[in-house]
């Protein structure tokens, strides 16, 4: 076959420049370690992700030292949890997946990107140094809401992330004769111990407490007080531990009307 | 005329993807235009080009001859 | 190597074939007008620039932009420029004039299927609609009306292969020791590759979505329709862009008063669309959960060898040009190209969609590189891409190429050279601005196919400029390929209503400097390559697809996936077996005959 030598000379650069392409490629995959999304997660039905572990309750966990992991729904024309909260400093690992239709998770500005497919579950892992607070898009058509269908990203500073969370009980009414009482619950979703303190404000009553929280537990506390210490009427209450807060009112009353005596001692 | 009206339509688009990006690229030499200046800018090129263009090569060629040429084809 | 001995027009030499042609052109044009009116309404909406339409009725729009383009227009059109050039360069009309009014009905008549089920999208008076863009993913699903309207349309493709396929055959009894001309050759091979990529496409909508969408079964894998979608959809835009290439190498060397500088070199680049156009379709898949990394990589090393026949049409049709502009008195190492007919528009626009394919295949690289598609994947970028290549390099090709065909075709000259001159630098200037604003706001992440890219929570930032700007860059764009479809539209109609003309050139197209003789035969082996093409595809689908049926069933997971899958897959292993066995035969039954040719 004839080929001109300007041709040849043209053929040689273009299998250079294809061998090159390729070499970037592999050495991005291979030398940064840049790896894609692909089928190490197992399927997973999508018409049952309230039964699963991670789905039924999106969510980030804690599983390491900076390490957190993300378990993301996707649903037309939402993402659940939104916003996803992350500390700053950290590797976090995202799932993703979706109960309808094939959409998409794209972090906006960044190489987090990935199809969710119903029935697959998409797993990225991206390293966040600086805090930051990105949008959430689908890049994939959904359906006639496609354009409302975004989240939100925040990467909070290291010193201000806990994954704390307070819950409080109390009584709505109480008997002059019984005892207000405040079910407290803190849970420390991270993996280290939490110092802290629980502050609790009832009417004119203060309590506080210093407790330590294991890693990954809840810890309940309750606290009393005499409901004939505060009077009849109704009042204000507070629990405070670290940046919560949860209050509320209790009103004390003369007596109960249909109370029998028997609900307490 | 020195080049005829065809030429000078095509040569005023291979400058437009010049003048579209001409703004990207000074921004990388830290020059920073608005988009007015970057307008004005584009437009003081095109005039430029257009007077190249029209401006007669010297005295004595008279522009008929090139009429005929650009009616041909 | 000129054809028609009488060296009349085409409609003078097959005038029943060019009724056919003219038709398949007329039709085409009619998709152009279509989705150019919705390509204008969807580019100002999203911009917000003006907005008439409610925001979920705008991926009606889409849909229908969509498939009027980039199935109805390019393929109407590859039709009838295929037709012209089997049966100028084998210098005989059709078999059978019946059989070709026949696919081309079919064709028709399956748009026509499709286009409704997509505009009653509009009304809710009718309670039909195909929202599912061009890619129809499931679980999104369309009135069955669609996908039926194109299987009807592809068998109509598939038909017309057949009838050049007869052709050439019908050629070969009576030239069995001749080469098979390059414009009948490039359509050959452009067919078979037409015929293995359509198999993807077949599968997915018989075997799946259309049974689907009669509620006949139930669900869907969405990992497998998509994939078959992707093994058609990567070839469907070579079958886009072939006939243009077509047209940059038996049509722009002439048309710039020279020949082709290489024949065989043509060959050897359809030979190559053929062999690896199919086997790449993953690449569409980098993002997709459930698809193995190493068969991504196989699909990305085959998509940046399939940047070579692109690049060697490059360094052809650039000689082919320098070659014609020498001959016309051109000098310099660049100064010759001031010599090119710069004031044809068939060789205006030719030689800028080719400049703008350029900056597309660019692009195209950026969007194969497996881990930095990361950046711009599904983002507006990607549409920025494709208006450069099938939005330039196809469709202004097309249109430059309907200015030398259509008198061709009609016997009537031109009805305006200046008009058409301005309308091809007007595409070109519309879409540098239209894609170059895509491919900026894409890589700020603005992604494509949303009504509105404007979000509560957060905004899009730019480095130079803002969206802003980009946005009313990108409804410039829009608003001048807008003007210049209009200007395209006028100069058909106005050429349709001119009178006869005796003055046209004759119906030819470019000869060569280097023939068909400086290659050797094998080139010409057709069954060979399509045998090599088949084992590509193997090789790169078999066992992604197994995996994928594997993974979620090969009905999608409601439908317990074991007995039907372990059935598939023992039954796509043996078929995989029987073609790998059969190719092997072949491949070394027809390298044998070669060598023999070669050392001879």
């Amino acid at each position: 076959m004839k080929i001109h030598t300007y041709e040849k000379l043209w053929l040689g650069a273009a299998m250079v420049l294809i061998v090159a392409l390729i070499a970037t490629i592999t050495y991005g995959a291979v030398g940064l370690g840049i790896s894609m999304v692909d089928d190490e997660e197992e399927t997973i039905d999508p018409d049952a992700l309230d039964e699963d572990d991670r789905f039924n309750d999106p969510r980030v966990e804690h599983v390491g030292e900076n390490e957190y992991e993300a378990y993301v729904v996707a649903r037309t024309f939402m993402y659940q949890p939104d916003p996803i909260e992350v500390p700053a400093n950290s590797e976090v690992t995202f799932y993703v997946t979706s109960t309808d239709v094939i959409h998409s998770f794209s972090v906006v500005g960044t190489n987090i990107n990935t199809m969710v497919i119903p029935g697959e579950v998409s797993s990225m892992t991206a390293e966040f140094d600086e805090p930051g607070e990105y949008g959430v898009v689908c890049n994939e058509y959904c359906g006639s809401g496609h354009h409302t269908m975004e989240g939100q990203l925040h990467v909070v500073p290291e010193d201000e992330f806990d994954m704390t969370e307070l819950e409080v009980e109390g009584d709505d009414e109480v008997a002059e004769d019984d005892e207000v009482t405040l079910n407290v619950s803190v849970e420390n979703g991270m993996l280290d111990d939490l110092e802290t303190t629980i502050e609790a404000e009832i009417g004119e009553e203060t309590f506080e407490e210093d407790v330590t929280v294991e890693g990954d537990s809840t810890y309940e506390t309750t606290i009393t007080v005499d409901a004939a210490d505060l009077g009849e009427g109704d009042h204000d209450w507070s629990v405070t531990v670290d940046d919560y807060e949860d209050s509320g009112t209790v009103t004390v009353v003369d007596d109960l009307e249909d109370d029998g005596g028997d609900d307490d001692e | 005329m020195r080049v005829s009206k065809e030429a000078l339509l095509i040569i005023l688009a291979f400058i437009a993807p010049i003048i579209v990006e001409l703004r990207t690229v000074l921004a990388w030499a830290n020059i920073e235009l608005t988009v007015l200046e970057s307008v004005v800018l584009g437009l003081a090129i095109v005039a430029l080009v257009l007077v190249w263009a029209f401006f007669p090569e010297d005295e004595s060629s008279s522009e008929t001859p090139e009429r005929q040429l650009s009616n041909g084809d | 190597m000129t054809m028609s001995e009488s060296g009349g027009t085409y409609i003078d030499n097959f005038p029943a074939e060019a009724r056919v042609v003219r038709s398949a052109l007329y039709s085409s044009f009619l998709a152009l007008a279509l989705g150019g009116l919705f390509g204008i309404i969807q580019t100002l909406h999203r911009t917000d620039i003006y907005r008439f339409i409610e925001s979920d009725m705008y991926y009606t729009v889409l849909t229908a932009h969509g498939v009027f383009l980039v199935v109805t227009f390019t393929i109407f059109f590859l039709v009838g420029v295929f037709t012209w050039a089997v049966t100028t360069s084998l210098d005989r009309g059709v078999e059978d004039i019946r059989f070709t009014w026949l696919w081309y009905g079919l064709m028709t008549i399956g748009t026509v299927m499709a286009a409704a089920a997509i505009l009653a999208g509009f009304t809710d008076s009718i309670d039909m609609s195909a929202d599912v863009l061009f890619t129809f993913y499931a679980p999104l699903q369309a009135h069955w009306l669609f996908y039926l309207g194109l299987v009807v349309f592809v068998v109509g493709t598939w038909l017309a292969g057949a009838d050049w396929f007869r052709s050439w055959w019908a050629w070969k009894q009576e030239n069995p020791d001749e080469r098979i001309p390059l414009p009948t050759f490039m359509v050959l091979t452009t067919m078979l590759m037409w015929y293995i990529a359509t198999i993807g496409i077949a599968v997915s909508i018989l075997v799946f979505l259309l049974p689907w969408s009669l509620g006949i079964i139930d669900s869907v894998n969405p990992t497998l329709t998509r994939t078959l979608f992707w093994f058609w959809g990567h070839p469907v835009v070579y079958f886009w862009l072939l006939p243009a290439y077509m047209m940059w190498y038996v049509m722009l060397p002439k048309i710039s008063g020279g020949k082709l500088f290489s024949d065989p070199l043509a060959r050897v680049v359809f030979i190559l669309f053929l062999l690896l156009s199919t086997p790449v379709g993953i690449h569409h898949q980098y993002l997709d959960p459930g698809i193995a990394e190493g068969f991504k990589f196989i699909a990305m090393t085959n998509t940046m060898f399939l940047l070579l026949p692109s690049l060697l049409t490059a360094f052809t049709v650039v000689a082919s040009m320098e070659h014609g502009a020498r001959q016309r008195g051109g000098t310099g190492y660049f100064g010759w190209l001031k010599a090119l007919p710069w004031r044809d528009p068939v060789f205006a626009g030719m030689a800028l969609a080719g400049l703008m394919f350029a900056a597309g295949g660019f692009s195209g690289m950026i969007n194969a590189g497996m881990n930095i598609n990361y950046l711009v994947h599904n983002t507006l970028w990607v549409p920025g891409h494709f208006h450069l290549t099938v939005g330039t390099a196809s469709a202004l090709t097309f249109m430059a190429a309907t200015y030398w065909l259509l008198p061709q075709l009609t016997g009537k000259a031109l009805w305006n050279r200046s008009v058409a001159l301005v309308q091809v630098v007007l595409w070109f200037l519309g879409m540098t601005f239209m894609s170059n604003s895509m491919h900026r706001a894409g890589l700020l992440g603005i992604p494509r196919r949303t009504a509105e890219p404007q979000y509560q929570g957060f905004e899009f930032e730019a480095g130079v400029g803002s969206v802003a700007e980009l946005d009313f860059q990108l409804a410039l764009g829009g608003a001048l390929l807008a003007i210049s479809i209009v200007l395209f539209l006028a100069n058909v109609v106005g050429t349709a209503f001119n009178g006869r003309s005796d003055d046209l050139p004759a119906n030819e197209f470019a000869e060569t400097l280097s023939g068909p003789e400086d290659s050797p035969q094998v080139l010409d082996n057709l069954k060979l390559w399509t045998a090599i093409a088949v084992v590509l595809v193997i090789l790169a689908y078999s066992f992604p697809l197994m995996s994928i049926v594997d993974r979620g069933g090969l009905y999608g997971p409601d439908i317990s996936p074991f007995p039907v899958s372990i059935e598939t897959l023992s039954l796509l292993a043996f078929t995989l077996e029987q073609y790998t066995t059969a190719a092997i035969a072949t491949t070394g039954e027809f390298v044998q005959t070669t060598l023999t040719g070669v050392i001879r």
